[in-house]
């Protein structure tokens, strides 16, 4: 056998993709894995939600607050009074399942949430804006209207496995992990379901009131546009356009025959 | 400084600084791999007429005066860029291909050093070449993750006698 001497062969061992291009094929592969594995999980846990019933869930969010919910002071009377008229919106439901209870939100952003277990949170800057009991009644009862038909289960996963991917890529532990109020008003319900919360709601104000008088006089005011837009923002994110939202709960009054004029009750602030 | 700001340097800290280690160990280590690669083949041209063969017996009409173990060996590190591209490489398998060139510079390094060895001590011809690699160090406390990569290259270097040398002694 001859000996014929050569180079190297160049190309045999070496792969000729390029560095980078395997780090974007891998990064930008992961990533949708990754995403993926989130939306499949958010979907299970809303599946898995919906079919806890109120009592289990009730117990099982007995003393839970979000995170990052920034609640006023015990003492403060609007707390109370709130409270109260929430508690009397949930007696005339009869057989609620769960124990609502109120906290206040400090935060300039009118909004309201149903969230697990029965705890409703209203923000300081929708307080501000509602002029009198009546209006804030409808607010809790259409709140109330979401538990009654577990709307505020939905998305839920979404805000457990924001709270994940987040920690996880923030490397925070996993003792952070919890449901903020800044995911969960992130979410909206479909027309249908705010809808029939507005029904359920108004029912509530009837039954309460006799009357339906001013229930809905906060979106009037709201679509008479005397509120800056940023004020309302918040609440019209996740809540039905206030002019659409007006014509309906009209209707709905006519249709019922709940009248529309009665004694209007004022706030205490 | 208000809190905003802080935030925002700590975020950049946390998530842009390593990123930049990244890129930068990229650009560092493609260049020191490129310079390396040309060395090795420049190295090669030179070496390419010195026999350097895997066989175990030598040509017949060979006569071998003197024969000695050669070795030439080379420990090569990876760079940040690679380490964490296989990283992510290694969640869902398939060939590391930031590591193949890194092997290759070994195993052409190795080679070359060893040749150049067996030349420097007048040997004529390696013989019965064979490679070695092991993992040398642990980057990490806990004994996982890989610092470098040793190769190395072994074989008999021969010198046979000379065409021209009188034959008397050989019988």
């Amino acid at each position: 056998m001859k000996f014929v001497s050569r180079q190297p062969r160049e190309g045999i061992n070496v792969s000729d993709t390029h560095p980078l291009v395997e780090a974007g094929t891998l990064v930008a592969g992961l990533t949708a894995i990754f995403l993926l594995f989130a939306v499949v999980l958010i979907f299970l846990i809303d599946l898995a939600l919906y079919f806890v019933p109120p009592d289990k869930e009730a117990a099982l969010f007995r003393d839970w607050l979000p995170d990052d919910l920034v609640t006023v002071s015990p003492a403060d009377t609007r707390l109370d009074e709130t409270q109260r008229v929430l508690d009397r919106m949930a007696f005339h439901w009869g057989d609620a399942p769960y124990a609502f209870r109120l906290e206040i939100d400090a935060s300039e952003l009118a909004n309201a949430m149903a969230l697990p277990g029965g705890l409703i949170v209203v923000t300081e800057g929708l307080l501000a804006q509602v002029e009198s009991e009546n209006e804030l009644a409808f607010v809790l009862g259409h709140e109330l209207g979401h538990y009654r038909n577990r709307d505020h289960l939905r998305a839920l996963g979404r805000g457990i496995v924001f709270s994940v991917v987040l920690a996880a890529v923030t490397g925070d532990d996993a003792s952070n992990l919890g449901i903020n109020v800044a995911d969960l008003a992130l979410r909206s319900f479909s027309r249908k379901q705010e809808l029939a919360a507005d029904e359920f709601g108004l029912e509530l104000v009837y039954t309460n009131y006799g009357h339906v008088n001013e229930a809905w006089r906060l979106f009037d005011r709201w679509d008479d546009g005397d509120r800056s837009l940023l004020d309302i923002v918040s609440y019209t994110s996740t809540h039905p356009q206030p002019g659409n939202r007006v014509d309906s709960l009209e209707q709905l009054a006519r249709d019922r025959g709940w009248p529309t004029s009665g004694p209007v009750t004022a706030l205490s602030w | 400084m208000d809190s905003d700001t802080l935030e925002i340097i700590s975020v950049w800290l946390n998530y842009g600084f390593p990123v930049l280690l990244i890129l930068l160990a990229y650009f560092i280590g493609t260049i020191i791999e490129k310079r390396h690669f040309r060395n090795i083949r420049a190295r090669e041209k030179i070496n390419r007429e010195y026999p350097v063969v895997s066989l175990d017996t030598m040509p017949e009409d060979w006569n071998a005066t003197a024969s000695t173990l050669v070795t030439g060996s080379v420990v090569i590190s990876l760079d940040y860029f690679k380490r964490v591209i296989a990283g992510l490489r290694a969640i869902v398998g398939g060939r590391i291909k930031t590591y193949e060139p890194l092997l290759e510079r070994a195993r052409r390094e190795a080679v070359l050093r060893m040749t150049e060895s067996a030349r420097r001590q007048g040997y004529d011809a390696i013989f019965n070449v064979r490679l070695e690699t092991s993992r040398l160090a642990n980057s990490r406390g806990d004994g996982n993750g890989t610092a470098g990569v040793e190769m190395l290259a072994f074989g008999t270097a021969v010198r046979r006698d000379s065409r021209f040398a009188p034959v008397a002694d050989r019988i």
